[in-house]
């Protein structure tokens, strides 16, 4: 979160400024924040005499809360040493408070009823009111990052993370080449991250699609992921940067949510008569490619990306995002953020399972393997405290979800009744970078 | 409820290569003409800890996730 103090200037001085810095950093051959650009990143250059910066520290904090349910506090923190040739190392840590309530997966009902929880919580929900579990958790993450540039066409980042939560630990590391060609317009980046990550539910594991009485031998399971990365980026114009990555990411373990149930519903009515533990599959496949577009105005910039995702649980979806960065005055900007989100449902998703009859081998109610739209409007404004050092950025956003919740294949009462109503989120994030 | 844009997605997915192709045909970016590259607003994700952030949340509420990241999740929230 830089704003670049001398892009702002109009002036002949700041562009010739600008220009040298740019000469100097290609015969260098350093690679630094720009590097998906192919071209060095001012702060981090040699050429600019004693003013060239050792530390970079940053923080921001999210504060988020949905109408009616979780509520989050979280505060990251993060210190980079930024060295004379580009390199970089840098450590972050994170926390997240989250309290409030979470969606059970039970189905709403269109009259008020009552239901005895898989643990033996009796609960009484209104009338096309989800019904929701209170939770209280913590996460504290930790996070390593080091990029090194070599020669004028390669740099190479590596990564760790550590996050350890109630009832989920996470263990995992990344690493990233990037190749640039045809000085810097074209840059290729491989990388590749691994996940070794344990869930340890409380109150232990209840056997999949039951009642939840029973539980399953062990306190621990494991989960992995392997992610793999082809991504390029072209330089095609002074003004006009794009992106194209393609990702893979392979998981398996334990992959279901381990609190989640269903509704068992009534043939007839579609009322809820109880509940069953959910079940999901132990491997997943997931792919995604990502088209990104970063295009400078005059003064203003416009970011737009596009992204497509598919997985093998049978979830098709796709992600339009627009950012506007728009100049004020005095180093200040405001940025425009809209963002639509569609998804079709997993194969296994159901809203409830009707009683007597067979089970499947793996179902789902969480809402968010479901049929899901999100609509995100926000903007960030971006400015310096008078006379005081680094730089401020303040981002507010708003975000509805919803779902189908008129499927076709809902059962009496269910008809009268949105299975997936929408949900508003709101957020907002707070962020401090000083460089010393 | 059928993601009424994959078609279009797919079309854009076989485009963009042609165009990155089409870029190499375009004129050089000299040195001196990258002022503009080289701000830092001018990356794909010039304010790295707002888009942790932003992804986090994103991750944690929807069934999707990807992009230019190579890690995983790192939590239990999806």
């Amino acid at each position: 979160m830089q704003l670049g103090e001398g892009r702002r200037s109009p002036s002949l001085r700041g562009r010739l400024t600008q220009a040298v810095c740019a000469v100097l950093a290609a015969q260098a051959g350093v690679v630094g924040a720009s590097a998906a650009a192919g071209v060095a990143d001012p702060a981090t250059t040699s050429g600019a005499g004693d003013d060239v910066p050792n530390w970079q520290f940053d923080a921001a904090g999210l504060v988020y809360g949905e109408a009616g349910r979780a509520k989050v506090v979280e505060p990251n923190a993060r210190i980079t040493r930024l060295f004379g040739n580009g390199a970089r190392i840098g450590a972050t840590l994170g926390l997240d408070l989250v309290t409030g309530a979470s969606p059970t997966g039970g189905i709403a009902s269109t009259e008020i009823h009552t239901t005895t929880s898989a643990s033996g919580r009796v609960k009484t929900d209104a009338v096309g009111i989800v019904p929701t579990n209170q939770f209280q958790d913590h996460r504290a993450s930790f996070d390593l990052e080091w990029t090194q540039p070599y020669t004028r066409w390669l740099t190479t980042s590596f990564g760790s993370h550590v996050s350890r939560e109630k009832d989920y630990r996470s263990l995992g590391g990344t690493g990233k080449v990037s190749f640039a060609f045809m000085r810097g317009l074209l840059t290729l980046n491989l990388g590749g991250g691994y996940d070794s990550d344990e869930v340890e539910p409380t109150g232990g594991f209840r056997v999949p699609l039951s009642d939840g009485t029973v539980l399953e031998d062990g306190t621990v399971r494991a989960k992995h992921s392997k992610t793999a990365l082809l991504g390029v980026s072209r330089v095609l114009s002074r003004r006009w940067l794009v992106g194209l990555d393609f990702t893979r990411m392979a998981e398996d373990g334990y992959l279901t949510e381990p609190y989640k149930v269903l509704s068992v519903v009534d043939p007839e009515t579609g009322d809820p008569v109880g509940e069953l533990t959910e079940s999901r599959p132990s491997t997943r496949l997931r792919y995604d490619v990502l088209a990104s577009s970063v295009y400078h105005f005059d003064t203003d910039i416009l970011y737009a990306s596009e992204r497509f995702y598919w997985d093998d649980w049978g979830i098709v979806s796709t992600t339009t995002d627009l950012k506007y960065r728009h100049d004020l005055y005095d180093d200040r900007y405001i940025e425009p953020h809209i963002r639509f989100y569609a998804q079709s449902k997993a194969d296994f998703f159901h809203y409830s399972l009707v009683q007597g009859e067979e089970l499947p081998a793996f179902a789902s109610a969480d809402g968010r393997l479901g049929s899901l739209r999100t609509v995100s409007l926000g903007a960030t404004y971006g400015f310096h405290l008078p006379d005081r050092p680094g730089e401020w950025a303040v981002r507010a956003e708003y975000m509805s979800q919803w779902g189908d919740g008129h499927p076709s294949d809902a059962i009496g009462n269910q008809q009268n009744v949105d299975l997936a109503p929408p949900v508003s989120i709101g957020s907002v994030v707070v962020a401090y970078s000083l460089r010393f | 409820m059928k993601s009424p844009r994959a078609r279009h997605c797919r079309l854009l997915i076989l485009l963009l290569p042609l165009t990155f192709l089409g870029g190499c045909a375009t004129m050089d970016v000299q040195p001196w003409d990258r002022d503009l590259l080289a701000e830092e607003a001018m990356s794909f994700s010039p304010e790295p800890m707002i888009t942790a952030i932003d992804n986090h949340i994103y991750f944690s509420k929807e069934g999707s996730t990807g992009g230019q990241e190579v890690g995983g999740g790192g939590c239990g929230c999806n």
